[in-house]
């Protein structure tokens, strides 16, 4: 699962990239509108947490822009201004969800928790394929009841394959969605990252769709 | 109706009483001219009459004698007031004649005894008769060829006829005057009306922006209000930005501080410890002290603003469809009645808070079902203004007995594991206050709680 963070005070961004990527997120952010609104519009997140009060270009503009544009991700505003004005300019805008400052980390992390789960069409934030569960909220992942440990950037292949169950996921998109911007890319670490996982989770629920990618599905004895 | 110290007053009061000045001296003036055209044109027939009379009277011995009779017959009748007689200085009576009107009388000549008096030169006077004419009198004195005494040559007219030809003259200059007088003062009203207008328009435009149905005052004025309309306007735009700027600053604060305190409450929360819950603690105080105090200036600001209407059906609207997206999983069933004929008396973003507030709050606890209807009030406030409900109904637990009072103070809540710092209540009570409105906590018929509040709304009739 990739975020973007667009917030310009620069402390309460390195909180929220922070403490986002500990949550096993890989996040880029912006510090003003303008680089915000570039970045939602070029690379594919899976949610924005978007601050209203922006230099250059302000929130709601940014926000509106990408829906004009077609940008469907789900998009969590910030905003100090909580007036209800601000409230109803924001979703009309095109947002999800807000929060208003001041706020405590682990609100964010629940509400983008909430709004990918949301966004993928599941209701819990257990997402369940057979013996195995990966609580989203807790970041903890069991087979048949048995906890597994996985690394962050493990733990972040699993939860986007399991929010996209029964899709196949080409190799480019995972590596679009796991990594940050910044990060050097290299589709065949994918396999390597793949084998891996398989070979913790000890289940075939993992398969490689020969020239398409991955599919995330019940394992064939059980379905 | 009409006070003293008014415009139309003072332009009535000022030409009406030139305009009456001076027609009653154009009629003094009028009244003595024709009095003296009538005096010249007798004078002008009287003297005839002298010329005919000097014509034809001789003398028979010492007695002064008419050769013929005059044309005139009201030398005839007698005593009517039209007179001539000729008779010696000495007033012997047998050096007389006179017209057949004075009958045996005789006009005394004394008064015109002035002396040095060339001969042949005239005098003219008044005097009245035996039966009470007024007479005007001219007289001349000759010698009479054959004698060398002087004789008076005197002819009267009647003057009493003359002063009836006046009043009637007079009567009829003060009627037309009077009409005239009327008539002017009558235009003058209408002009002062017609020129007046403008201001009364102004001052129409004026009330309709007190009363909020207006923000700046439109169409075009005669040069001279012209200047004081754009003023005006100039002002009612300087007294919104200033409004405007107060509330910018206000949110800019609210920006700036909330901020860094979000910044301080993780960094507090990822070190923990001691230092950190005592941050954080200290880090919440400040917060709700800010929110308090922002909410306050906030208020401060916008209090008093003149004319401000704003719409609650689309406010409701507004609030209703961001709680829905807010509430996405939730599958409350938002049932809304609007009047578009309402309108409030106030402020949009106040009408925001205190709407958002209550809505939000029935979104909290409501098992399902919400209403939210704006109305007519039918329990107005006061009846000298029109007022308006807002009534938010929901199916939750509602308030227990008693639980209205401690639900409407400051920061006080009624369950404290739902989320909320206590304040939306009571801003929602402060806000309604500031307008004069009222909020009423009930029971609904969805089982929940009934949040009635009644704002002040702009009269039906506008």
């Amino acid at each position: 699962m990739r975020l973007l963070v667009v917030e310009d005070d620069p402390d309460l961004n390195r909180q929220l990239v922070d403490a986002l990527g500990d949550a096993g997120y890989a996040v880029d952010s912006a510090s003003d509108g303008e680089e915000g609104h570039f970045l939602g519009d070029t690379e594919p997140y899976d949610a924005v947490i978007l601050d209203l009060g922006l230099p250059v270009m302000d929130g709601v503009s940014v926000l509106e822009a990408w829906r004009r544009e077609g940008r469907t991700m789900p998009v969590l505003i910030l905003t100090a201004r909580d007036r209800w004005s601000d409230k109803v300019a924001g979703f009309d805008a095109g947002a999800d969800d807000y929060v208003a400052k001041p706020f405590h980390m682990e609100e964010v992390l629940a509400r983008v928790r909430a709004l990918l789960r949301r966004a993928t069409g599941n209701a819990s934030s257990e997402l369940s394929c057979g013996d195995l569960i990966v609580d989203t909220s807790s970041a903890r992942v069991t087979v048949d009841g048995k906890a597994i440990k996985l690394t962050s950037l493990e733990f972040r292949l699993l939860s986007y394959m399991m929010h996209h169950k029964g899709k196949v996921i080409s190799r480019t998109e995972l590596v679009e969605h796991l990594y940050d911007q910044d990060f050097d890319r290299d589709s065949n670490t994918i396999e390597v990252f793949v084998g891996r996982v398989r070979k913790k989770l000890g289940i075939d629920v993992l398969k490689t769709v020969r020239g398409l990618g991955y599919c995330l599905s019940e394992p064939d004895d059980q379905a | 109706m009409i006070k003293r110290n008014s415009l139309s007053v003072r332009l009535i009061g000022a030409a009406s009483v030139v305009s009456v000045v001076l027609l009653i001296a154009a009629g003094l003036l009028l009244s003595n001219l024709f009095t003296s055209a009538v005096e010249r044109s007798l004078d002008a027939r009287l003297q005839a009459v002298m010329d005919g009379l000097l014509a034809s009277v001789e003398l028979d011995g010492a007695k002064p004698k008419m050769e013929k009779a005059l044309a005139d017959t009201r030398f005839e009748i007698p005593l009517n007031g039209w007179y001539w007689q000729v008779s010696a200085l000495d007033g012997d009576p047998g050096k007389q004649a006179a017209s057949a009107s004075l009958l045996d009388e005789r006009l005394p000549i004394t008064q015109f005894n002035t002396p040095d008096r060339a001969a042949g030169a005239g005098e003219a006077g008044y005097m009245s008769d035996k039966s009470g004419n007024m007479l005007r009198v001219i007289e001349q004195r000759y010698t009479l060829f054959g004698s060398e005494e002087q004789y008076s040559f005197l002819v009267a007219g009647n003057f009493d006829e003359l002063q009836a030809e006046v009043s009637t003259f007079n009567n009829a200059l003060v009627a037309v005057l009077s009409l005239l007088g009327i008539g002017v003062v009558a235009a003058i009203l209408l002009q002062v009306r017609f020129g007046l207008r403008p201001l009364s328009a102004l001052q129409s435009e004026l009330s309709n922006i007190r009363e909020g149905k207006q923000e700046r005052i439109a169409g075009d004025y005669p040069v001279e209000i012209q200047t004081v309309t754009d003023e005006l306007n100039l002002l009612l735009d300087a007294n919104t930005e200033i409004i405007e700027r107060a509330r910018t600053q206000v949110g800019n604060l609210a920006h700036a501080l909330k901020t860094p305190l979000s910044v301080l409450t993780n960094e507090a929360g990822i070190h923990g410890g001691a230092l950190g819950m005592k941050v954080t603690e200290q880090a919440n105080v400040m917060r709700d002290q800010v929110s308090l105090y922002l909410d306050r200036a906030r208020r401060a600001a916008r209090a008093k603003t003149i004319g401000s209407v704003s719409d609650p059906n689309e406010v409701v609207s507004a609030i209703v469809r961001t709680l829905e997206r807010i509430h996405k999983e939730s599958n409350i069933k938002v049932d809304v009645r609007l009047d578009p004929g309402v309108r409030f008396r106030g402020e949009h973003q106040d009408l925001e808070e205190i709407v958002g507030n209550l809505v939000d709050n029935a979104f909290k606890w409501s098992e399902g079902k919400i209403a939210v209807t704006v109305r007519p009030s039918r329990t107005p406030v006061d009846n000298r203004i029109s007022w308006f409900d807002i009534c938010v109904e929901d199916n939750g637990p509602g308030l227990p007995d008693g639980g209205a009072e401690i639900a409407k103070e400051r920061g006080k809540r009624l369950d404290e594991t739902k989320p909320g710092s206590g304040l939306g209540l009571n801003i929602v009570i402060e806000t309604a206050a500031m307008y004069g409105g009222q909020l009423n906590l009930g029971r609904s018929r969805l089982g929940g709680l009934e949040a009635t509040l009644i704002l002040p709304a702009v009269s039906p009739s506008s």
